[in-house]
């Protein structure tokens, strides 16, 4: 099963962050296609492709972008680069191979919603990426890919970058907004939602990094071409961090619907050691962990919720029979504790109590009912917390408990043989 | 109507409410009590205690009914299985960490947490690790003790310093589990509203450290009064224990403070136990002095009074009323004054003010709902605080643009749009030259004489504004829909009155302007002293002398008719000798009156002087007689805010004295004036029956809320008889300009209170290019001296005020800045190093 690279045709060509490289592969290519069309025609092509957003909650992009207030400017862009989730490192790939791919995408973003400023969110760790992109965008300028009149199409477009501070819930939409505005990163309350009233209160769009590199795709290929990729509602490509366990871990770029299974044994070269598959975390740490014998679900944004999971940011952990459940749950447990915002009672309240109990547990000293009361505090969670961090701090701990409760077990029987 | 208003359901039952309301506020309409933390009304939805949860039909979430805005046709479920699990596993994770120490909080008895636990709670915790801890009692200020174990991080204090105060002082630290209430560098939260975080906090982290561990809650005995520093009458409950003052809290009443107290309402009541209260009656003739009763006090005054009118005629004697009484206080004072002793020899101030308003007088509500508020010479953040908190709501909250006149820069100059700045003195012309504008901009006054116009030209000139940004204040006034003018009589010229009052008839005449004025004069109830007609040339309910007919309908045939004198002239005339006898009620005229020892000297020259004050002061010192006044916290009676809002002020400690108007009115009957007050509410009833505007003020009006007094209508008759006498500049002299200060260190603020760390030194605020030339930087010591008097101060260098002027806040009567001003016209000041 091979890759579907839309995305990354290119990705391994020498100096591709430079805009001349870039230009010799067709970049920028899209923007005489674009200026031609009107903006609303724009957002139809992303509508009828089929895009989703990549940053997790899969929303179509197309839509989103039609649901920006009327008639209210400035209107802002804001690229989600703050690609936080542990496991995910796809959109880095992007950002430091091709800067201009995303400069390329976020002109049509901006062309088709009417906006003439955007930003790009960075997570704080990626220094290196934001300087590329830096550069990237001083060339764009210098050619007026950027800056007023781009290319005589009376268009106007900035993009600035900005550098967050190291907070993983900063990937959250509106917290990253708060960011960006100099603010705590906390979440803000929806409504209003940020098409309404985003960054300084305007019209905004906020995508993830690969959402937008999929737009000059569509432009250039068209919607349909896009759409013929990919399952019935999910199309095109996916971008795929797959880590763990595996003998070639990395990034592969798959056609929406190739199984689990293709992803871990045909791409990434299969299970260290020829180990037994025990586990797999399908889209990133916030999203339930499945077990082995759900790796023949397809990888698209239904079938992995119809398994009780979800795609989420596309990011693989695999792991296998050599690792007890419960200490990779802590670790998990631990980096949620550490990243709750401390915004709602729940999640600030609740990662930590998780993670004292999961703690205890770890360490031989556990009962049943602290599983039991494990469960029951995952449910006053779930749902409950302000943001969707609070649900992504128990998604492995309830799904470790519901399907490997053994190794729960495990560690408890340790403990009461230890003490006989 | 019916399209703002949304019906619903909650649990069964049917509820209407307002477009815009939340469900938690939707719920309280029926009576279903829906726990929160993080939800305060005043701060608006925010969501992130999650006690509110309910569920919604139609959503697949349960949501918080606290940021859930009601819907046509929803349906809430606030009592269902799944309701009540989340409750209690909410509360479950409030209380993981949170101290068991109940029994030693402060909030203890009073505790949102404590409450909600009881009813919403599970009755045991499946918490088997230690509970974490953090700091216990912290200082946050030197008036707040922040408990950081006990914070639950509702956020109500930050946002309230975020949303409220526009200030972000207190801010939320670190993240996560480890996340805490702090401010920038560990500074103090000392800013002057950081007093409200104490009520609003729903758990005992910020409490109260001057109340910490004196009382429990249940113990106290509570007052629903109003506060009695600035003219904003807030309302606050007054909590005493065995008869000793315990604390103060804020009272909502959204027509006048919108909920929320100043510092110096909430920590500034020290001074009702203070070692310098008057607490009996003394005489002092010859230099001997005796203690008295106090009827015996009362006989003495009245009958020296009326010998003394009887021999020198009634223009030999005076009151100078207090703008601090009550209004049963000034109306029996002028009363005693007027029908006893025939004299209207009466004022209760050193500047000039009229009664009623040319144009509709508007509260405080109506700073929200206009669109341009123009302040004229007024500092709200330092005269009335509550008032410049409601102008920030305005204009962060309200798209309400904010215009500056003035001659100095305040706290609020960053909310303006516009802030204008006239050099001292010249407020008059700035004035004029603002309703020239607008006239000519209207086209009326047009056919007025040459002389006028030119006066129009040279101020235009003259008051230290460039004609483009006066012009630009014209159009911003001329464009507004509806303009709230808040003027403070206290900081205009003399001669200034009549001018404003003009530019406020010319706005009045804007077609398509909707208008209205406050008059913000400071003290607690100076608008209630011009409307009981502590005034020389008006009668109670702005009643000119001109007006016999009514004057002699409403106050006896025999009212005298002939001006009196204003408090400076009074000052002047006993100075000369012809003013032999002068009644002062709570009020300083040694310490605030421009004069300073000038003032004193002329005192001393007075055959009697009676003084009616609650602490001792420099003018105490004078007195021949010193009759006690009981005062705010002891007293009973009825103020006006400068909104016009009239309310009731309750007493919170019981006094053994006599309070201020049974004094009075028994000096009244001394001098032939019977009556039976059996209360001071008689004496309201009296006011409402005599007093134009008060009509509808009585006990039963006033209960709760308050009550606005009508209109008082606007004549424009004499001006309190002072006349301009504008002191020639010397060269090199400056233009002085004395700055109000909130916290300054006087009789009330003395050294005991604990509002002593707002205290600040004598500081002279220079122009940076009088500085310049002066040679003089930031924080040389300098002497500021006039033809009376000196004073020492610390420069400051900056923009506070035009070059050519210099402004000095009046930090304590102990600097004595009074001694610099002249009793008219603008006082000049020269600086030197010391």
């Amino acid at each position: 099963m091979p890759e579907l690279k839309l995305l990354t045709k290119d990705i391994d060509k020498k100096d591709l962050h430079k805009l001349s490289v870039y230009e010799e592969t067709g970049g920028y290519g899209s923007l005489k296609k674009l200026f031609k069309k009107k903006p609303d025609e724009v957002i139809e092509m992303v509508k009828a492709s089929g895009l989703r957003g990549r940053g997790g909650a899969g929303f179509p992009a197309g839509l989103k972008w039609s649901f920006l207030a009327k008639d209210v400017f400035p209107r802002y862009l804001c690229c989600n680069a703050d690609e936080s989730e542990p496991g995910t490192c796809k959109d880095r790939l992007l950002l430091e191979k091709t800067p201009h791919l995303l400069i390329e995408g976020m002109i049509a973003c901006a062309y088709a919603c009417k906006i003439e400023t955007g930003y790009i969110y960075f997570r704080g760790e990626f220094q290196h990426a934001s300087d590329l992109m830096d550069e990237a965008l001083k060339e764009a300028r210098a050619k007026n890919y950027l800056g007023k009149n781009i290319m005589g199409s009376g268009f106007d477009f900035e993009i600035h970058t900005h550098l967050g501070a190291g907070a993983y819930i900063c990937g959250e939409e509106s917290a990253l907004l708060n960011s960006l505005e100099g603010r705590r990163g906390e979440p803000r309350l929806k409504p209003p939602f940020p098409a309404v009233e985003g960054l300084y209160s305007k019209p905004t769009v906020i995508n993830n990094v690969e959402t937008l590199c999929v737009v000059p795709y569509i432009i250039n290929e068209g919607p349909e071409k896009y759409a013929s990729y990919g399952t019935e509602k999910s199309k095109g490509s996916k971008l795929v961090s797959v880590s763990g366990h595996v003998k070639k871990p990395g990034n592969y770029e798959i056609e929406m619907g190739t199984t689990v299974r293709e992803l871990i044994y045909e791409l990434a070269g299969g299970i260290r050691n020829d180990n037994k598959l025990k586990a797999y975390i399908p889209g990133g740490s916030s999203t339930p962990m499945l077990p082995a014998d759900l790796v023949d679900t397809p990888y698209d944004y239904e079938s992995l919720a119809a398994a009780g999971s979800m795609l989420g940011s596309g990011a693989l952990i695999v792991i296998d029979d050599q690792v007890n459940i419960v200490e990779s749950t802590l670790r998990l447990a631990s980096f949620y504790k550490h990243e709750s915002c401390g915004k709602c009672t729940p999640c600030r309240e609740g990662t930590r109590w998780m993670w004292q109990l999961l703690d205890g547990i770890h360490n031989g000293e556990g009962t049943n009912q602290q599983v039991d009361k494990l469960v029951d505090i995952c449910d006053n969670i779930s749902f409950k917390s302000f943001c969707p961090l609070g649900d992504a701090a128990v998604g492995p701990v309830a799904s470790s408990i519901k399907y490997f409760r053994e190794d729960y077990e495990a560690l408890l029987k340790r403990n009461a043989e230890g003490t006989a | 109507m019916a399209n703002d208003e949304v019906t619903l359901t909650i649990d069964g039952k049917t509820v209407t409410a307002p477009k815009g309301t939340m469900v938690v506020d939707a719920a309280k309409r029926v009576g279903i009590e829906i726990p929160v933390f993080c939800y305060h009304e005043k701060l608006g939805p925010f969501g992130c205690c999650r006690m509110c949860l309910v569920e919604v039909e139609k959503m697949p979430k349960m949501a918080t009914a606290c940021t859930l805005a009601v819907a046509p046709d929803m349906v809430v479920k606030t009592n269902t299985e799944k309701v009540e699990k989340a409750q209690k596993g909410v509360l479950e994770f409030t209380l993981l960490n949170h101290p068991l120490d109940c029994p030693v909080c402060d909030k203890g008895g009073e505790c949102p947490l404590q409450e909600n636990t009881f009813k919403f709670g599970s009755d045991d915790t499946r918490m088997e690790f230690n509970r974490a801890h953090q700091d216990k009692a912290t200082p946050l200020s030197p008036v707040i003790t922040i408990d950081r174990e006990r914070c639950i991080a509702c956020q109500r204090c930050t946002r309230y310093s975020d949303i409220i105060e526009q200030e972000q002082a207190l801010v939320m630290l670190n993240r996560g589990f480890n996340n805490e209430v702090g401010t920038f560098d560990n500074q103090d939260y000392d800013t002057k509203f950081s007093g409200n975080v104490i009520d609003i906090c729903p758990v005992g982290a910020l409490t109260n450290t001057d109340f910490r561990f004196k009382a429990r809650n249940w113990e106290l005995k509570t007052a629903d009064t109003l506060c009695a520093h600035c003219a904003c009458n807030c309302n606050m409950t007054f909590s005493s224990r065995l008869n000793k003052f315990m604390r103060i809290q804020t009272r909502t009443n959204d027509h006048v403070d919108d909920g929320w107290i100043c510092d110096k309402a909430r920590f500034g009541y020290s001074f009702v136990e203070s070692k310098n209260r008057i607490l009996e009656a003394r005489s002092r003739f010859n230099d001997e002095e005796r203690v008295l009763e106090t009827k015996d006090a009362i006989a003495l005054t009245a009958q020296t009074l009326k010998k003394i009118a009887d021999e020198h005629g009634p223009e030999s004697i005076g009151l100078i009323g207090s703008p601090y009484a009550t209004n049963e206080e000034a109306y029996l004072y002028q009363l005693m004054f007027r029908q006893g002793l025939k004299t209207n020899n009466i004022d209760h101030k050193a500047y000039e003010d009229l009664p009623g308003l040319p144009i509709n007088h508007y509260d405080f509500e109506q700073v929200e709902s206009s669109n341009l508020v123009l302040l004229i010479g007024s500092d709200p953040s330092e005269e009335l605080p509550i008032l410049d908190l409601r102008i920030r709501k305005a204009v962060t909250r309200k798209g309400v643009k904010l215009a500056f006149l003035n001659d100095q820069v305040t706290a609020l100059d960053r909310f303006a749009e516009t802030a204008l700045r006239y050099d001292v003195g010249s407020d008059g012309d700035a004035i004029v030259a603002l309703a020239g504008g607008l006239a000519e901009e209207l086209g009326i006054e047009k056919g007025k004489g040459k002389g006028k116009g030119k006066e129009k030209e040279k101020s235009k000139n003259s008051c230290g504004i460039a004609d483009k940004d006066m012009k630009a204040l014209v159009e911003l006034v001329r464009t507004s829909m509806k303009i709230c003018v808040i003027y403070n009589p206290a900081a205009l010229s003399a001669g200034s009155m009549v001018k404003l009052r003009q530019l406020l008839q010319t706005i009045g005449k804007i077609p398509t302007v909707e208008c209205g004025a406050i008059p913000a004069a400071p003290a607690t109830n100076a608008l209630g002293a011009v409307d009981m007609g502590l005034l020389p040339s008006y009668y109670p309910g702005g009643l000119a002398l001109t007006d016999a007919d009514e004057i002699k309908k409403r106050f006896g045939e025999d009212s005298p008719l002939q001006a009196g004198l204003s408090a400076m002239d009074m000052i002047a005339k006993a100075e000369s000798g012809e003013l032999k006898a002068l009644l002062v009620h709570r009020s300083n005229p040694v310490a605030d009156f421009p004069g300073g020892e000038r003032v004193a000297s002329a005192l001393k020259k007075l055959e009697f002087l009676a003084v009616h004050d609650m602490l001792e002061t420099e003018t105490t010192r004078l007195a021949s007689v010193v009759l006690p006044s009981i005062g705010p916290g002891y007293d009973e009676g009825t103020t006006t805010n400068i909104g016009a809002r009239v309310q009731y002020r309750k007493r919170g400690l019981v006094s053994e004295s006599l309070a201020d108007w049974q004094i009075i009115s028994k000096m009244a009957g001394e001098l032939g004036i019977e009556r039976n007050y059996q209360s001071s509410f008689s004496i309201t009833a009296e006011i409402a029956e005599k007093v134009r505007g008060y009509e509808d003020i009585s006990k039963k009006t006033i209960k709760n809320e308050g009550l606005s007094r009508q209109a008082i209508p606007e004549v424009l008759g004499d001006l309190d008889g002072s006349v301009s006498d504008e002191s020639k500049s010397k060269k090199g002299a400056l233009r002085l300009r004395v700055a109000s200060y909130l916290f300054a260190n006087d009789k009330i603020l003395d050294a005991n209170t604990s509002l002593a760390h707002h205290f600040r030194s004598s500081t002279v605020h220079l122009n940076d290019k009088d500085a310049k030339k002066m040679k003089l930087e930031e924080g040389d010591a300098v002497t500021v001296s006039s033809a009376h008097g000196k004073v020492s101060a610390t420069v400051a260098v900056g923009d506070r005020c035009n070059s050519g002027s210099v402004v000095i806040e009046k930090v304590s009567d102990e600097q004595g800045v009074s001694a610099l001003q002249e009793s008219a016209g603008i006082s000049w000041v020269e600086i030197s190093k010391e």
